[in-house]
Order: C-alpha cells, then structure tokens, then sequence
C-alpha cells in the first residue's frame, strides 16, 4: 500500500529555491533515508510533509489525504510525527509531560490525563528514560534529548515517522544502541519511517532505499549499495576530481 | 496527598471560612481593603489562566474589566443586576475572541503591544460615544451595599481561583504549557494552538467583564478614561509577578501582598507610594524573577531549574 506520495513538490524562500520539484513514494513499512548534503534541502522536505512550511508548488498525499496546506496539528492527528533536527524540548516541563503533550493531542489522544500518563511511562520504558521521568527536560543531556524527541514523535501514535538526525552528537555505544531502538519500534508498532542522516554507517544500515539530495533538486534514488557506488552521488558528496572533467 | 497541598488546602479552607465571615467583624475600612484585595485576585487569577499558562503576556485586562463597568452603566436600573452582571462577562468574552482572532497571531512584545493598542482603542471607541450622545460620566444611584459587593467579589475570586487550579492542571493547561514553551513543537505534535489560545483568551475575559460590571458599582460613577485606564493592566501584571508561578495560590499571595503594602505605604509615605512599589517590583525581576509563591515551591521541592 502507499502511503505517502509526494508529487513535484518545490519550495522557494524569497529568491532561493530550497526544492524544486521533487517527487516520490513511499510505502507502509518502509524505512527510506534521506541523504545529501547540508543545504540540500532535506530539513525543509521534512517540515512541507508535516506541515510546518507550505509546498509553493506540488502536492503531498498521505494515505489518500491531500495533506499539503494543512496545519501541523492536522497533519500529526491523521498519523504523521517528526523530531527535530535542532531539538526543541519543552523545557520548564518533565520529561513525563512532554510525552504527555503528545499522548494527549497526537492521533492516538486520550482525554485521560491518567491514560495518558500510563501510555507514556511504556514509552519511557521503550526508549529508556524512564528513570528521568521526573526530571525538568533542561536537564537532560544531548542523548537524552534525543529520546525525548523520538519518545514524544512515539507519543502521538504515528503511521509515519519523520526523523531528522536523532543520531548527531551521539557517540558510538549511544549511536548504536539507538539504531536498535529504531529498529525494534518499527517491528513493534509496524510503523514506517524517514530518516536523514549524516552518519553514512547508518543510514545504510537502518534504510531499505535512499533518496539522495543535492541543491534542492533529487539526484537519485535506490537501494543502499547501489546509491553509495553511484558516481553522481559521490560528485555530490566529493566534488569532482579536479581535472577530471577538463581533461 | 503530598504534605505541601495539604497545607496549602488548609490554608485555603482556613482563608476561606476567614473571608466569608470578615464583614460581620471587619469595619467599613478594612471591607473597602477586601473589596479591593477580592478584586485583585480575581482579576490575576483570570489572566495567570491565560498569560500564565501559555506566555501570552495580555495587557487586554484593562479593556475588559472597563467594557464589563460599561455594561453594567448603560444598563443602571434597566435590568436585574444578576443578568447584567453575565452579560457584562459575556461582552467581554466576545470582545476577547474579535481581539484575540488579529492579536494572538504574534508572539512575544507584539502581542503585548497589539493588545494595549486594541484595548486604547476600544477605550477611545467608547470615549466618542460617551460624547457624542453628551452623557460623558454616568451616575448610578441606589447601587447596592459594600457587603453585597463584597460577596459578589469574594465569590468571583473563589470561581477564578478555582478557574485557574483547574485550568493548570487539565488537559488544555499541559496544551498552553506546551505553546509557551515551544508552540512549534507543541503544534507539530498535535496540539491545535490557536483553538487553545483564543479559547483560554476568550475564558479569561470573562471574569474581569465582571469584575468591572461590579466595581463601577462601588464607585457609582463611569468615567471611560478612569475605568479603562491601563494601569489596571499594568497592576494585574505587577501582582501575577510578585505572586509568581502560572497556579492559583500565585495571584492570592501576591495580591495579598500588594494590597497590604500599598495600604501600609499610602498611610505613612504617600509621596514615596509608587516609587518604592516601582522600586519592588524591579527587586523581584531581578531577585526573585518566579516570585513569592515560585520561591517557596523551589525551596520545598528543592528541583533543578
């Protein structure tokens, strides 16, 4: 089944084209990544699809919703999350209230503060804040800061799952023990997922297909091993041996 | 029940029981300081509800209070007070939601600015007619007693209180608490912001429209500039400040402290009033910038900020 279509989709922000005309699909299951590199536009993709920015041309369509012009609150209640890049906790709130906000609103809303407690105490169990709960969300470190993004997306009971960079800043072992708790949330919820990530490592290993981004515009798109060998995607990454194209 | 709401539940009863027997042994000054201590809180307690909760810092409380004694002026004698008295707080409401619709499109200094404009507007609005139907100042005889006022204030403090317990812990409370944090954030997570926003607006106007209704009859006299004058804004955030914190026992600490300065300060050093209360409030910024009832909370709990 597709789930998500985006169609021709672009974006400028006063003279600069963010995106141009980017097209693809998506079906209920996968884990696609988004790689490019910074100022590919990647972030901005992510904030038109759950309706942060308004597409200036093209549609979106989530399970057969023309989602695109909708505000972010309509686009999280039919199903889909997003973290962010730049994470943006509530601060002055515990890290059990800030799931809350989630449980209480997103798609899955309970009007039960008591249920919704409940829910999210699982999902600090999941995720492993659970001994954090009651800590203000300013004192978290960057890793748990993180959590709190992905546990709060959690909260809301998403279809779709829009993650940007959960794994920057994070060492190795955090790295690691969080591309295993991606992987067991999607069995465990059957959720699908979009990743962009820097940590080349991962994004290979944790998607089933990889559309690549440059300057706006999609380069290519297909599985791991055949985007990493792509000349065009190691262009966009490298550059061009110098000479190479004047010989 | 943890030991702090058990004490501030008895304090609460205790103060209650106090304030609802007080006219029968309080004397005809210290009512007229009740009055104005039960205006206060309910004031401050309906704009915590809002301002409080979710960042919006109104100034808008002036505006209300002011249309509310307008009311209840053009309507003197020509209707049961009990009905003019709602029809006061639901003008007040209507005029939240036509304000807040522009208003809470902006955040931060905007939206103080855009709400002290809308509410000198409105002011001014009110002033031309006044004047234009040549009625500028309008008496009100036969208005009833202090005691009566005073129940009608001390229960319209209680329902704020109340307001404000409830609202901060609901459901739409976690909602404007998540809005003032990051609105961004709470939007993308489902939280319809300007449903919220406009509604917890809309519900805190309502009881300074009453409030005014009542209090213009205590001063029997409307007088547009005096009763939307903005300092009454000005005040309400002066004492949500000194009170601290976005629930209920904030505002009735502060105001409470207010009201008892100022009548200390007004009966010794008149000429030195506002100037040692400019001289307070910017000790608590600075100092003690989550005010008395914030300061005790953080002692007690002894949680990291």
């Amino acid at each position: 089944m597709t789930l998500l279509q985006v169609k021709g989709v672009s974006r400028r922000f006063g003279g600069v084209r963010a995106l141009n005309d980017i097209s693809f699909d998506m079906q209920a299951g996968e884990i696609v990544g988004l790689m490019g590199a910074n100022g590919a536009g990647k972030t901005t993709l992510f904030s038109l699809i759950a309706g942060n920015v308004a597409p200036s041309a093209g549609e979106i369509w989530f399970d057969n919703n023309r989602i695109d012009g909708l505000a972010p609150h309509q686009v999280n209640r039919l199903g889909i999350a997003r973290t962010f890049q730049i994470v943006r906790p509530f601060a002055n709130m515990t890290v059990l209230e800030n799931i809350a906000v989630g449980a209480l609103y997103g798609r899955g809303r309970t009007m039960s503060q008591h249920r919704a407690r409940e829910r999210c105490m699982q999902i600090l169990e999941e995720v492993g804040l659970a001994d954090r709960s009651d800590m203000l969300a300013s004192a978290l470190t960057l890793a748990g800061r993180k959590r709190l993004e992905v546990a709060r997306a959690l909260a809301t009971e998403p279809r779709l799952l829009l993650l940007d960079e959960v794994l920057a800043g994070l060492n190795a072992t955090e790295a690691r023990d969080a591309l295993d708790l991606l992987r067991r949330l999607r069995a465990s919820r059957s959720l699908s997922i979009v990743v962009i990530e820097h940590v080349m490592k991962a994004l290979m290993q944790l998607s089933e297909r990889i559309i690549v981004l440059h300057d706006g515009q999609k380069v290519m798109e297909g599985v791991p091993a055949e985007v990493a060998n792509d000349p065009r995607v190691i262009k966009a990454y490298l550059g061009e041996k110098r000479g190479a194209e004047h010989p | 029940m943890s030991k702090k709401t058990l004490i501030e539940t008895i304090l609460a009863v205790v103060g209650v029981v106090f304030l609802a027997f007080a006219p029968w042994f309080v004397g005809a000054y210290w009512l007229g300081v009740l009055l104005q201590l039960m205006s206060w809180i309910a004031l401050t307690q309906s704009w915590v509800a809002f301002s409080g909760l979710s960042g919006y810092v109104s100034l808008a409380q002036a505006v209300f209070y002011g249309l509310g004694a307008y009311v209840m002026a053009v309507l003197w004698q020509q209707a049961p007070i009990w009905q003019v008295l709602l029809l006061a707080g639901v003008a007040a409401t209507i005029l939240a939601v036509v304000i807040g619709y522009p208003a809470l499109r902006v955040r931060g200094p905007y939206f103080v600015i855009l709400t002290l404009g809308l509410s000198e507007f409105v002011k001014y609005i009110v002033v031309a007619i006044e004047a234009a139907t040549e009625s500028s100042g309008r008496l009100l005889l036969g208005t009833p007693d202090p005691e009566i006022l005073y129940y009608l204030l001390f229960g319209l403090a209680v329902i704020a209180s109340l307001l404000t317990f409830w609202l901060s812990r609901s459901r739409w409370g976690v909602g404007l608490r998540a809005i003032r944090e990051d609105e961004t954030a709470a939007a993308t997570l489902g939280v319809p912001v300007a449903f919220l926003k406009t509604g917890a607006f809309a519900l805190s106007a309502f009881i300074p429209g009453v409030v005014g209704a009542i209090w213009v009859m205590r001063t029997t006299y409307f007088e547009p500039l005096e009763l939307f004058s903005p300092a009454l804004s000005f005040s309400v955030v002066t004492i949500a400040i000194v009170g601290g914190s976005d629930q209920a026992p904030g505002p009735i600490l502060g105001a409470t402290f207010i009201v008892i300065l100022s009548e200390l300060l007004w009966a010794r050093v008149p000429q030195l009033y506002l100037i040692l209360l400019g001289l307070l409030l910017i000790s608590f910024v600075l100092f003690l910038p989550r005010g008395i009832y914030g300061q005790i909370s953080a002692l007690q709990s002894g949680k990291r900020s």
